[in-house]
C-alpha cells in the first residue's frame, strides 16, 4: 500500500519533527510511505485570501504529485480539508478535471482519521504518562469528524485526556486571520490558553500546527514556559531517533 | 418605471429570463402551493397521545390546566381565581357566557377585553400537543384582546380539538374555515422576555398567567 | 442606521478593552449556546427538517418574482395594500406618506430589522411623528439613543445597571435592578402607548404566499398589540421573506425559536391577513405592506443567493468566536456576526466594509448550526474573491500573497526559500526558541510570540536521509 505523505507547507517549515513522527507512525502500521519532495503547500493560505487562481494552480500540483500513491496523508485537519472538501467541491466544481479531484478526495485523510479507519492500528510506538488536553482544530472536527481518533492514539500511548472547557472552540488561528485581525486573534487564544490551563493537564495536544503555534505562542506570552504544546503524531510516535538520525541537531526536539 | 416593476425586472434579469413574469410560471407556482407539501415532523409529536403530550408541553410553557366537564368550567375557574388571589370578573368571549357564571361567584362580561380587565376568558379553535400551544382565529365574537392585555388569560381547550402538530391546525382551518380569518393568533404559555442580561421573565406585554380548562 | 463597518478593527479593538461590554457579552454567551444545543438535541431528525427548509427557501428563491406577485395579490384580496421600495429611502417615504395622510401622531413598533436598517425611527421623527420601540430590548435602546446589537436580542450588550440607569432618567421612578420588576415597571410605561397609537409598525418573520399572510413571532407579546389595536397596521419587511404555503411556516418555526434562544416555540406567533373584517372588535382599518429590497436582490441569481435562505435566528453570531469577543456594534451596522459579515458588504458596498468578510477564521461553527444551512464560510470567502480581484485588500496584504503565490508554484524555489526561512527563524528565535517580535506578522507578534523553527526543513532532512540510505 503506497501512501503519500502530504507533510504540509507548515510542518516541513516549523516542524520537521512531526512530518517524521507521521512517517514512523505509517511506517510502523506497514504502509510503504511515499514523499514527493517538489510539494509545497494545498494552497489554503491563498484559497482563504480570495487568490481563486494561484489556489488552483497548486490543487493540480497536489493532484499530480499524489497521482500514483493509493492514498494521501497529512498531519493536519485543515490541509486535508482543502483537499477533501474544497477541491473538488470548490475549485473544481463543475470543471473537466472534478471527477480527478473526486477521486484525490477519496483516497486522501487526515492523519489520525487514516490510522483509526482505515488502518485500524491497535497500538502505537509512542509511551507517554500522565494527562493531556485535546484542542480539537476547526477544519478537522467540522469538515472531516474527526474527533475521537486522534483521543484513541492518545490512550494507546497511555495518556489520559483531560477535556478542556469549550475543547471545540476555536483558538483564533485561522490562517492569515492570526496577523490581519490580530488582536481578536489573540483573545480568542487567550480565552483557549486559560481553558487548557484549568484543565489541570501540563500538556495541550492537537492535530494542526498552526493552531499548536498559536497556542504556544500565547502560553509564551503569558509567561507560561512550562506547558507543553504538542502534535498527537509526536506523542503517538515517540523516540524517533531511530527514523531521522543524527542529522538532526540535537535541540530541535525541546520546542514544546 | 416604477419600483415594482424594477424590483421584479431586477429579480428576472438576474436569474437570466426576460420579459414579465409568464403566465406559465405563475400557474407553476400556485400549483406548488396547492400540494401544500408537508416536511418532516418531530418524531416526539407522531409517536404519543396528543393529549398528554400537550399537558406536558403546557407545564413546559408555565401554562397551567385542569380538566373538567363544561358545566363545571365556572368552577374551576372561581377556584383559580381564589388561588391565584385575583378577583373573580371575566372579560370573556360570548359563547361562554351560557354557562352558571353568577352561580360560582364570578361576574362574567362578554365583550373585548380593555385596559382595566384583569382575568380574560377565551375559547379556542384548536390545540397543538407538539407545542403545547392555542390557537385563536379573530371573529367578531372573538376578540383577540382578551388573550393579551389582562394579566390573566384562562382558555377552553375541548380535548377534541387537540391535534397533534401545527400542519393538522392549518389543514382544519382550510376545511372548517375556508380562507384564513384576518388574525391567526398562536399562544403558548404566558408572556416572557429576556432582553435584560438574557434572564427569562414572565410577563412581558401580555398576560403573566395562562391557565388551560381542558373539557 | 449610519453605517460604520469600514471601522471593524477600531472599533473591534475598542469593544475587546471595554470591560463592561466583555461582562455583559460572558453572561450571556452561554445562555444561547447552551440554550440551543439542548432544544435541537430534543429533536431527532433535526437534520431532516433543517434539509427540508433549506429546499423550500431554496424554491422560492428560485421563482422570487411569481411568489411576490402570488403573495401581492391575495394580500390584495383581503384588503391589504402593497408597496414596494427599491431603496430605504423610498421605504421610509412610503411610511411617512402613509402616516400623514391618516394625520398619525404616534405610531407603536414592534421589533423590526429592516427599519433599523432603512432609518425609519429617524424619518418619522423629522416628520413629526413619535415611534415607540415597544420590544423590551429595542426600547432600552431607543433611551439609549443606540443601535440593536443582536438581531434577536438587541440590547444584550447592556447590562441591568446600565438599564436601571435609563429608566430612571426616562421613567422619572426609584432606581430597580430586579430584573422582573423593571419589566414591570416598562410594561406599565408602553401600556398607553400601545392604546393610544395611531398606526403600528412590524416587520415580518415570514410573508405568506399562498394567503397574503404577513406574521410575527416573539414572546413579548408586544407585536401583538402593535398588529392590534391601531387603526393602521404598516409591515415592513424583505422581499426575500417569502414562502409558499402555511405549512412551510410549520417547518421554519420548527427551526426558528429552537435556533434562536432554544425554545420549542415562541410565545406568540400572529398571522395576520389583511383588514378587520365586518364586525371584528379588533384589528386595524387599513393595512399596508412594504415590500423592500435595498440590496437584497443583489444577491438573486448569483452564486452568493444562499444567503437569501437567511431567517435572521441569530444562532451564527450567537456561536461565533468573533462576534463572542466584540459583540455586535463592533460590526459597525444593523446586521453582526457572520450573517452580517455577508449582508452588510454586500447592501452597503464591499468597500465600506472590508474587514468584515475577512473577520472570520472560517471555523465553521456558523454552518454547522444554521436552521437553512447556509454555506456562510464558503460566502465570506466569496466576498474575499471578490476583494482580490478588485484589489481592494491594503498592498501589506498582497504584496506577500503574490509572492508567497509565486513561491509555492515553484518547487525548487520553494525548497530554497524556505530552507532560509526555517534558518533565519531558527536564529530568530535566540535562546528561548520563541521570537518575539517580527516586522510583517505584528499582528501576529503584538499578543503572542512566534514559536521558532527548528531550523531545517522537512524536505531537507528527509532528502539527506533518503540519499545516505
Ligand atoms: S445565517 Fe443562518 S444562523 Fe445566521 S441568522 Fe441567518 S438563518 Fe440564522
Amino acid at each position: 500500500m503506497k501512501v503519500g505523505l502530504f507533510v504540509t507547507c507548515l510542518v516541513d517549515l516549523a516542524r520537521p519533527s512531526i512530518g517524521f513522527a507521521t512517517l514512523k507512525l505509517l511506517q510502523d502500521a506497514g504502509c510503504e510511505v511515499i514523499y514527493p519532495d517538489t510539494q509545497t503547500c494545498c494552497g489554503q493560505p491563498g484559497y482563504n485570501s480570495g487568490a481563486r487562481e494561484v489556489s488552483r494552480e497548486l490543487a493540480l500540483k497536489v493532484l499530480k504529485e499524489f497521482r500514483d500513491c493509493d492514498y494521501v496523508v497529512a498531519p493536519s485537519g485543515s490541509c486535508t480539508g482543502q483537499i477533501k472538501v474544497h477541491y473538488p467541491n470548490d475549485l473544481f466544481r463543475g470543471a473537466p478535471e472534478q471527477r480527478d479531484f473526486e477521486a484525490l478526495a477519496a483516497k486522501t485523510f487526515e492523519l489520525s482519521d487514516f490510522l483509526i479507519n482505515v488502518l485500524n492500528v491497535q497500538t502505537v510506538p509512542g509511551k507517554f504518562e500522565g494527562a493531556v488536553t485535546y484542542h480539537d482544530s476547526c477544519s478537522g472536527l467540522r469538515e472531516l469528524s474527526v474527533k475521537m481518533q486522534p483521543r484513541y492514539l492518545l490512550q494507546m500511548a497511555g495518556a489520559e485526556i483531560a477535556e478542556m472547557a469549550d475543547c471545540e472552540k476555536c483558538c483564533g488561528f485561522g490562517g492569515t486571520f492570526s496577523i490581519k485581525l490580530g488582536e481578536i486573534s489573540t483573545r480568542m487564544a487567550e480565552n483557549k490558553c486559560a481553558n487548557i490551563r484549568s484543565s489541570g493537564a501540563s500538556t495541550i495536544v492537537g492535530g494542526d500546527l498552526g493552531c499548536l503555534l498559536n497556542i504556544e505562542g500565547r502560553l509564551r506570552r503569558e509567561g507560561d514556559m512550562t506547558t507543553q504544546v504538542k502534535h498527537f503524531a509526536e506523542i503517538a510516535a515517540g523516540d524517533l531517533s531511530s527514523l531521522d538520525g543524527s542529522e538532526r541537531n540535537a535541540n530541535t526536539n525541546e520546542h514544546g | 418605471m416604477s419600483a415594482r416593476e424594477n424590483i421584479l425586472a431586477r429579480i428576472r434579469r438576474q436569474q437570466g429570463r426576460s420579459g414579465p413574469t409568464t403566465a406559465e410560471e405563475m400557474a407553476l407556482v400556485r400549483a406548488n402551493i396547492r400540494e401544500h407539501g408537508v416536511g418532516p415532523k418531530p418524531l416526539a409529536a407522531q409517536a404519543e397521545d396528543s393529549l398528554e403530550l400537550f399537558k406536558r408541553e403546557c407545564q413546559r410553557l408555565l401554562t397551567t390546566f385542569a380538566e373538567v366537564d363544561e358545566a363545571t368550567v365556572p368552577h374551576e375557574v372561581a377556584r383559580y381565581c381564589a388561588e391565584a388571589n385575583i378577583a373573580k370578573s371575566l372579560a370573556g368571549w360570548r359563547e361562554y357566557s351560557h354557562l352558571h357564571w353568577p352561580a360560582a361567584g364570578i361576574d362574567y362580561a362578554a365583550r373585548a377585553a380593555n385596559k382595566d380587565d384583569t382575568v380574560g376568558f377565551t375559547g379556542c379553535f384548536c390545540a397543538i400537543a407538539e407545542t403545547g400551544t392555542l390557537l385563536l382565529l379573530s371573529s367578531p365574537d372573538q376578540p383577540k384582546l382578551n388573550a393579551l392585555l389582562p394579566e390573566t388569560h384562562i382558555c377552553v381547550v375541548p380535548k377534541a380539538r387537540i391535534v397533534p402538530t401545527m400542519e393538522d391546525a392549518f389543514a382544519l382551518v382550510r376545511t372548517e374555515v375556508g380562507e384564513p380569518p384576518r388574525s391567526m393568533f398562536f399562544v403558548s404559555g404566558p408572556s416572557r422576555t429576556a432582553d435584560i442580561e438574557q434572564t427569562i421573565v414572565i410577563g412581558a406585554h401580555g398576560p403573566y398567567r395562562v391557565h388551560v380548562i381542558l373539557i | 442606521m449610519q453605517v460604520q463597518s469600514m471601522h471593524f478593527k477600531r472599533n473591534a479593538s475598542a469593544k475587546l478593552n471595554d470591560a463592561v461590554l466583555q461582562r455583559n457579552m460572558q453572561k450571556a454567551k452561554g445562555k444561547f449556546v447552551d440554550g440551543r444545543a439542548k432544544a435541537v438535541s430534543e429533536v431527532e431528525n433535526w437534520e431532516a427538517i433543517r434539509t427540508h427548509a433549506a429546499a423550500l427557501r431554496d424554491q422560492c428563491l428560485a421563482n422570487l418574482d411569481a411568489y411576490l406577485l402570488e403573495f401581492e395579490a391575495n394580500a390584495t384580496r383581503h384588503g391589504a395594500v402593497v408597496h414596494w421600495a427599491e431603496t430605504a429611502a423610498e421605504a421610509c417615504d412610503i411610511i411617512v406618506k402613509i402616516a400623514k395622510e391618516n394625520g398619525v401622531a404616534k405610531a407603536t413598533k414592534s421589533k423590526s430589522m429592516v427599519s433599523e436598517e432603512v432609518n425609519l425611527n429617524e424619518r418619522l421623527e423629522a416628520a413629526g411623528i413619535q415611534p415607540i420601540e415597544t420590544d423590551l430590548g429595542e426600547y432600552i435602546l431607543q433611551l439609549a439613543g443606540e443601535p440593536p446589537s443582536h438581531i434577536v436580542a438587541p440590547a444584550v450588550h447592556k447590562s441591568k445597571e446600565q438599564v436601571a440607569d435609563l429608566f430612571v432618567a426616562a421613567h422619572g421612578k426609584p432606581r430597580l435592578t430586579d430584573i422582573p420588576a423593571m419589566t414591570r415597571e416598562a410594561r406599565d410605561a408602553l401600556r398607553d402607548h400601545f392604546l393610544t397609537a395611531d398606526m403600528g409598525i412590524s416587520g415580518a418573520n415570514f410573508i405568506i404566499a399562498e394567503t397574503g399572510t404577513t406574521l410575527t413571532v416573539t414572546n413579548e407579546g408586544n407585536a401583538d398589540m402593535v398588529t392590534t389595536v391601531p387603526r393602521i397596521h404598516c409591515v415592513i419587511t424583505g422581499v426575500e421573506k417569502v414562502i409558499p404555503t402555511l405549512e412551510d411556516f410549520a417547518t421554519l418555526i420548527r427551526l426558528l425559536p429552537r435556533s434562536a434562544v432554544g425554545q420549542t416555540i415562541a410565545n406568540y406567533l400572529t398571522l395576520t391577513t389583511g383588514t378587520k373584517m365586518p364586525g371584528d372588535q379588533d384589528g386595524p382599518e387599513q393595512m399596508h405592506i412594504v415590500l423592500v429590497d435595498a440590496g437584497r436582490t443583489k444577491f438573486v441569481g448569483t452564486d452568493m443567493q444562499d444567503m437569501l435562505r437567511c431567517i435572521r435566528c441569530g444562532a451564527c453570531m450567537n456561536h461565533c468566536p468573533v462576534y463572542q469577543n466584540v459583540g455586535g456594534h463592533a460590526y459597525g451596522w444593523v446586521y453582526p456576526g457572520p450573517m452580517g459579515s455577508i449582508l452588510t458588504p454586500t447592501y452597503v458596498g464591499i468597500e465600506n466594509a472590508g474587514d468584515l468578510p475577512n473577520a472570520a477564521t472560517f471555523c465553521g461553527e456558523c454552518q454547522v448550526v444554521c436552521p437553512v444551512k447556509i454555506p456562510l464560510p464558503d460566502l465570506m470567502r466569496k466576498l474575499r474573491e471578490r476583494q482580490h480581484d478588485m484589489r481592494l485588500r491594503p498592498w501589506s496584504e498582497r504584496i506577500p500573497m503574490a509572492m508567497w503565490a509565486f513561491a509555492a508554484k515553484r518547487a525548487g524555489l520553494y525548497a530554497f526559500l524556505s530552507k532560509w526561512g526555517a534558518r533565519v527563524g531558527s536564529w530568530l528565535g535566540g535562546r528561548d526558541r520563541l521570537i518575539h517580535s517580527l516586522p510583517g506578522i505584528d499582528g501576529w507578534t503584538q499578543g503572542r510570540d512566534m514559536p521558532a523553527p527548528e531550523g531545517r526543513t522537512f524536505r531537507e532532512l528527509y532528502v539527506q536521509r533518503r540519499d545516505k540510505q
